[in-house]
């Protein structure tokens, strides 16, 4: 008897789920967290009454659905993910250019020039190590690059893999800019740094609970992924190398073919607006606000305060970025 | 001669409408579900602008990494089906031979049984906290430093403890269907326990064997999630490899063909098991079951090393769960060890859709799979139509390839119309009936090897047609195996992740995707809030199913039920 109203209500569902919604809510893909996404999309529904239905993807996932789904799109706006995973699908023709009222006053790095993608928000890199570790090594908390390759650190550091995160492209960009994308001497770097890495993770924060765990002694994350690992409880400190290290932006962008632009054109506005991003800090969110009207978190800046922060150049990276991505399985990721 | 045979195949099919009925709609099933998703797939990795190219396969073929991980699949499967049986036949014989009581039965069974019901990434996280660099046992109990709980024998360990419960539950129910009184038999005849052992209860066991060490070699050379958390960045293997592919550098075509490469020695094992299996015969039950004299082919001593092996295994898998509810019941893990039941509050809150959907679409798989499962096993056993073969080897498709695959197929295959199902829930349980049911295929057909021909010849020879001979003689002497092709479609509905997370969507989502999610938000206290959940459920549902079973009327389900399904 249950069974079969499990089923009546199981079929009704594939019907729903069939036809075609009404006109108002809004379908995402959001490559933030859920943690970090349900709040947004919360204010949102508050701030115009239109419901947010979303599920949570890392960028490849995401990504590699939107484009099979190309034909018939689900969804109406791909929310959040570093812009890297934005210009790999401008090339699959999968967004519906769009500028947003905030588009204008948006520097240049924050924004594809055609309106393709839009950016929400910025999120340097930074080493996370674990308290107790360096404690138990006598170490300080690294402050320069080459502080990690210190035999203190073989076989203690867990980072994300580039084949996946966008995490580890720019953090591999930042080498290259550190050494003044001269490639030889990066990747001499990157190949030393492969005797300190425990594991190479498929998220970009897939690390980040290992360390503060301790099962791994430290790694390079996200700031929000970092913060958030602090918030936990976990003793675990954060550092910037002195030579300067990444950032790389988040984006937003409406799909094309989208079966409510005009809902997802909302979203996008109120995401690149200051209506949302001012409330980045209320829900303890630690990513760096992209529009310029709204001030930057005051924990958040003493964190950042005095850190050598760069952005990786966009151009630079989409040129080279498939180059590098497998020159690194080559020649650092394989086994040693 | 083959031509004249097939010719009277299907004069013979013709004749017989609940055979011919059954044989075109299992077709049209598996065309849809199975053959038409791979077309696409192959179409898309084989095809350039609409030209025929093989150069993807050629790159991948000569890229070394590739051609390791390759390697390094096949030692992985072929080490996992040899650990995984071995472990499984251990429990299999002490729970039908050493003699122990109902209770320890029980116990054994939930040990046994726990891998198999949880998501598959939680032994590969126990491990982890257990042998990493700061691990419960590697530093604070051996106070071994900076050890590494990555690579081959962690991931072997991992995908043999997550496995091994498959082999136990094809072994045990044969083993038990051995009668003893043919043991007994050769031991009122003089002979000694290790040549009884050697020459009639190891022979008998054989085709369960071949059955368990090809279902643990597909299962190993398929997952991705213990590779991905375990194997580290030293021994890559095909499935990662083909999942990171396709997600990290958006290479359809590269993924799909290292995928392909799996399918060569998923059909290699898979002949290999048909002949040497096909050439025996293991009828030991004729219609009437003889009296279960209490077994003395085991000596004591034996039976006293199986148990502690046993028991020690059994210890080992308990202490990993145990570690998982400790960490949905504290407030961070490892950080803040105080108790608190909210983990538990969030999953049946934000988590509650997560909860309802999975339910409803393990609820409505899992009687389709099982009874999809005892029928293509049954053709494939008992009847003879043309084409038997090659819908026996499409039947295993789904199962053979990884996860990662079936998913992107069935997302590529079944997004546009006339075919638009990415959305709803039919996908994700098409996707579970054809992906999980090869265990159910398989159970019924070493079953049916064990049971004689004669019965239903003899139905049929009194004049019943094949529908009423399957329904009255054959289904209830197979129930045992519908019943576990049903417990694991419903078991893999609640568990499992890699094809799926393809196709859950904003209407239907699951519990697995939401651990993982879970765990890469640092939230492990509700992942393992959820793991418990979907542990408790399954236990239910399969204790369930075990009285279900108690109460039909036939002796050999009775004690096949027993033996299959744990007290």
């Amino acid at each position: 008897m249950k069974l079969l109203r499990f089923m009546a209500v199981a079929l009704s569902g594939w019907f729903l789920a069939g036809a075609a919604q009404a006109a108002d809510p809004v379908n995402v893909y959001s490559i933030w967290p859920e943690n970090y996404a349900r709040p947004m999309f919360q204010e949102f529904e508050k701030a115009t009454g239109i419901k947010v239905n979303f599920i949570r993807f890392s960028s490849g996932e995401a990504l590699a659905r939107v484009i099979a789904e190309k034909n018939n799109p689900r969804i109406d706006v791909l929310f959040g993910g570093p812009v890297e995973t934005f210009a790999a699908g401008i090339k699959e023709g999968i967004f519906q250019p769009y500028k947003s009222p905030s588009f204008a006053k948006l520097p240049a790095r924050f924004k594809q020039a055609d309106g393709q993608w839009t950016a929400i928000a910025d999120d340097p890199l930074v080493f996370m190590t674990n308290a107790a570790f360096l404690k138990g090594k006598n170490l300080k908390a690294p402050a320069s690059w080459d502080d990690l390759l210190d035999p203190a650190y073989k076989n203690q550091l867990q980072m994300a893999d580039a084949r996946t995160s966008g995490t580890a492209v720019t953090r591999i960009f930042s080498v290259l800019e550190v050494n003044k994308r001269d490639e030889e001497k990066a990747f001499a770097y990157l190949k030393k740094l492969r005797q300190s890495v425990q594991l190479y993770t498929k998220s970009g924060g897939g690390g980040t609970l290992p360390v503060g765990l301790g099962q791994a002694g430290g790694g390079i994350f996200f700031i929000v992924d970092a913060l958030e690992t602090k918030a936990k409880g976990y003793d675990v400190v954060i550092s910037f190398p002195k030579e300067g290290i990444g950032t790389s932006a988040e984006a937003i962008a409406l799909i094309k073919g989208a079966k409510n632009p005009e809902g997802g054109k909302k979203l996008i506005d109120f995401a690149t607006s200051a209506a949302m991003q001012s409330k980045l800090s209320e829900h303890k969110v630690n990513f760096v606000p992209a529009n310029p009207d709204v001030k930057t978190d005051p924990a958040l800046a003493e964190v950042l305060k005095g850190a050598n922060i760069f952005p990786i150049d966009d151009e630079y990276a989409g040129a080279n970025r498939k180059r590098i991505v497998d020159r690194w399985v080559k020649e650092v990721l394989g086994p040693q | 001669m083959a031509a004249r045979g097939l010719a009277a195949e299907t004069r013979r099919m013709l004749r017989d409408p609940a055979l011919l009925g059954a044989v075109v709609v299992l077709w049209l099933l598996l065309g849809l579900f199975v053959l038409y998703p791979l077309a696409e797939l192959l179409v898309r990795a084989f095809s350039d602008e609409g030209r025929f190219t093989l150069e993807p396969l050629l790159g991948s073929l000569a890229d070394s990494h590739h051609r390791a991980a390759f390697v390094n699949s096949l030692i992985l499967g072929g080490t996992v089906g040899v650990l995984g049986t071995v472990l499984g036949f251990l429990f299999a014989m002490t729970a039908t031979r050493a003699g122990l009581g109902r209770h320890w039965l029980t116990l054994l069974d939930a040990a046994a049984l726990l891998p198999l019901v949880s998501p598959p990434f939680t032994t590969s996280i126990a491990i982890v906290f257990s042998f990493g660099p700061k691990g419960f046992i590697s530093h604070d109990l051996l106070g071994l430093d900076n050890v590494s709980a990555y690579g081959f024998w962690s991931t072997a360990l991992a995908e043999t403890l997550t496995y091994f419960p498959i082999a136990y539950l094809t072994l045990r129910p044969i083993i038990a269907a051995i009668d003893p009184n043919l043991e007994e038999m050769a031991f009122s005849l003089g002979g000694s326990r290790w040549r009884i052992f050697r020459t009639v209860t190891l022979p008998l066991a054989v085709p369960g064997f071949a059955n368990a060490f090809l279902l643990l070699f597909a299962a190993s050379l398929a997952d991705f999630a213990t590779p991905l958390i375990l194997a580290g960045n030293n021994f890559p293997v095909l499935p990662t490899q083909a999942y990171l592919q396709i997600t990290g550098m958006f290479d359809f075509k590269g993924g799909a063909v290292l995928s392909l490469m799996l399918l060569v020695p998923a059909a290699a094992v898979y002949l290999l098991q048909r002949y040497w299996v096909g050439r025996r015969v293991y009828v030991t039950v004729t219609g009437k079951v003889g009296q279960r004299s209490r077994s003395r082919a085991i000596a004591p001593w034996a039976a006293v090393l199986l148990v502690v092996a046993t028991v020690l295994v059994a210890v080992a898998i308990l202490y990993f769960y145990a570690l998982l509810l400790y960490a949905s019941l504290v407030v961070a893990f490892g950080a803040n060890n105080s108790f608190t039941w909210q983990h538990y509050h969030v999953i049946f809150t934000e988590g509650l859709p997560a909860i309802r959907d999975t339910l409803i679409i393990a609820l409505i798989g899992m009687p389709l799979g099982g009874f999809y499962g005892v029928l293509v096993g049954y053709l494939i056993a008992r009847r003879r139509f043309p084409g038997r073969q090659a819908m026996e080897i499409v039947s295993m498709i789904n199962y053979a390839l990884p996860g990662t695959i079936v998913g992107i197929a069935y997302l590529i295959a079944f997004n546009d119309p006339p075919l638009a199902l990415t959305g709803g829930a039919l996908i994700i349980v098409a996707c579970y009936i054809f992906r999980y049911s090869p265990t159910g295929i398989r159970a019924t057909v070493a079953l049916l090897q064990q049971i004689d021909r004669s019965l239903e010849e003899a139905s049929a020879s009194l004049g019943a047609g094949s529908g009423q001979t399957f329904r009255r003689v054959t289904l209830p002497l197979i129930a045992p195996a519908f019943f576990a092709g049903l417990g694991v479609v419903f078991i893999r509905s609640m568990t499992a992740i890699s094809a799926t997370i393809f196709l859950v969507s904003l209407s239907w989502t699951l519990i697995t995707v939401r651990i993982l999610e879970n765990m890469t938000e640092l939230a492990l206290g509700p992942a393992a809030a959820f793991s418990v959940f979907v542990i408790v459920v399954v236990f239910v549902v399969v204790s369930g199913l075990s009285a279900l079973l108690m109460r039909l009327r036939t002796p050999m389900a009775g004690a096949a039920a027993r033996s299959l399904l744990g007290g």
